[in-house]
């Protein structure tokens, strides 16, 4: 079976717009199917193991390098550091204020499976709901969408736009009541 | 005396400084109308000890969505209302002040589906190994997923009880998930599988040697 060969309700199923039970009983294998293959499509958190390993290692590598103010310091006179010292206090203020704590942060690949549709977006709390912010791009597989974020560890809601105009909840990820009378899928990080 | 002007000196400036944070968030963004109510039931919040910051997205989700206006009024003073109930919860669980980062996630878990005796329970099997928000945020989705919530608030206590640590909270509905797909032929539900893990967890806290952890709960 190929993609394309959905049964319509089907591929309400898969927008979102229907659920298993919705679906009439000779549809539902089909439906569950149709799951399965969307379910199948790697939506994991993206690692890059050893890359904090390696930034550190390049980091300490960095700091072992001798500096211009060691190769300068042997023809330096006790004078001649006043100047330099007044500089380096202010360089310190300037470098050494509290840093923020950084973010933790999740690299996450979000899929839709939306054969008809010209082009698809994701909004949600990350963006400020702004439907031209994150376009999804569509593969080679037909009629998937895929879109790669990263984004802050933490609860956010989202929502793809279909076409701009239609709001699809993600059919693989839990959904909330948005207060609009539509749904917002959930995803913790 | 003089410290009760200095505090409300200070809640003044506060409120005006929220007040001028959400005109500038929502610029553009919102219809002037939809922007008036935005800043008025934000100031009554702040004044509060309620979070912000849900109002503004949840009015900027509307406005992207081409709400009415009147129906985003609506949404938004069902949030206010999930605010308090999550700040009230919170309270109960022994917080005076519950940080806003808390109330917002209670607020989330109530619109999931929890009730306030819920996010109380939650927030005292949290403390003071787990964080009450990010405790709160799982419980949310995995009353999302279709846990129900007594089921969710067992399961998440279990694991904490066990030992758990945020880590592993974290990664519980992932887990459920997991039950889901992997029990699909036998049809097993959210709730089933987070029951599956639910005893597991149990088991793992009353086996010997666990030192169980006292809640003391309200």
């Amino acid at each position: 079976m190929t993609v394309n060969e959905f049964h319509p309700q089907v591929k309400q199923l898969l927008d979102g717009e229907l659920t298993l039970t919705d679906l009439a009983p000779e549809l539902r294998a089909e439906g569950e199917e149709a799951l399965r293959l969307l379910g199948a499509v790697d939506r994991e958190p993206v690692a890059f193991p050893g890359l904090d390993t390696r930034i550190l290692a390049e980091l300490r590598r960095r700091r072992a390098t001798p500096g211009l103010w060691q190769r300068l310091r042997v023809g330096l006179r006790p004078w001649t550091l006043v100047p330099a010292f007044a500089a380096g206090i202010a360089v310190a203020l300037l470098l050494f204020r509290p840093a923020p704590t950084p973010a933790t942060t999740v690299t996450v690949r979000f899929v839709l499976f939306a054969p008809e549709a010209q082009q698809v977006a994701l909004a949600g709390t990350f963006n400020q709901w702004d439907t031209a912010a994150t376009p999804l791009i569509r593969t080679e597989a037909p009629g998937v969408w895929t879109a790669t974020l990263t984004l802050p560890a933490g609860q956010h809601q989202y929502a793809f736009v279909v076409d701009g105009a239609r709001w699809v909840a993600d059919p693989a990820a839990p959904a909330v009541d948005d207060g609009f009378g539509r749904r917002n899928s959930v995803l913790s990080l | 005396m003089k410290t009760l002007c200095v505090s409300l000196l200070l809640a003044i400036c506060s409120t005006a400084v929220s007040a001028q944070d959400v005109t500038a968030r929502l610029a553009g963004r919102v219809p002037p109308d939809v922007a008036t109510l935005v800043r008025q039931l934000a100031t009554s919040a702040a004044a509060r000890g309620l979070p912000v910051d849900p109002l503004i997205q949840k009015a900027i989700e509307g406005s992207a969505k081409g709400v009415p206006a009147d129906r985003v009024a609506t949404a938004l003073r069902g949030l206010v209302a999930q605010l308090d109930v999550a700040a009230a919860a919170l309270r109960d669980a022994g917080s005076a002040q519950p940080d806003t980062d808390a109330i917002a996630a209670g607020a989330f878990a109530v619109n999931a589906g929890l009730s306030g005796k819920n996010v109380t329970a939650l927030a005292v099997a949290s403390r003071p190994s787990n964080s009450v928000p990010a405790t709160l945020r799982v419980a949310s989705t995995l009353a999302a997923m279709g846990v129900p919530p007594a089921e969710t608030v067992e399961l998440v206590t279990n694991v904490i009880d066990a030992g758990g640590s945020s880590a592993d909270v974290l990664a519980l509905p992932t887990q459920v998930m997991a039950g889901v797909s992997e029990g699909r032929g036998r049809g097993v539900t959210p709730a089933q599988a987070a029951a599956g893990l639910s005893r597991a967890a149990a088991a793992r806290a009353n086996a010997p040697g666990q030192n169980k952890p006292k809640h003391g709960r309200p």
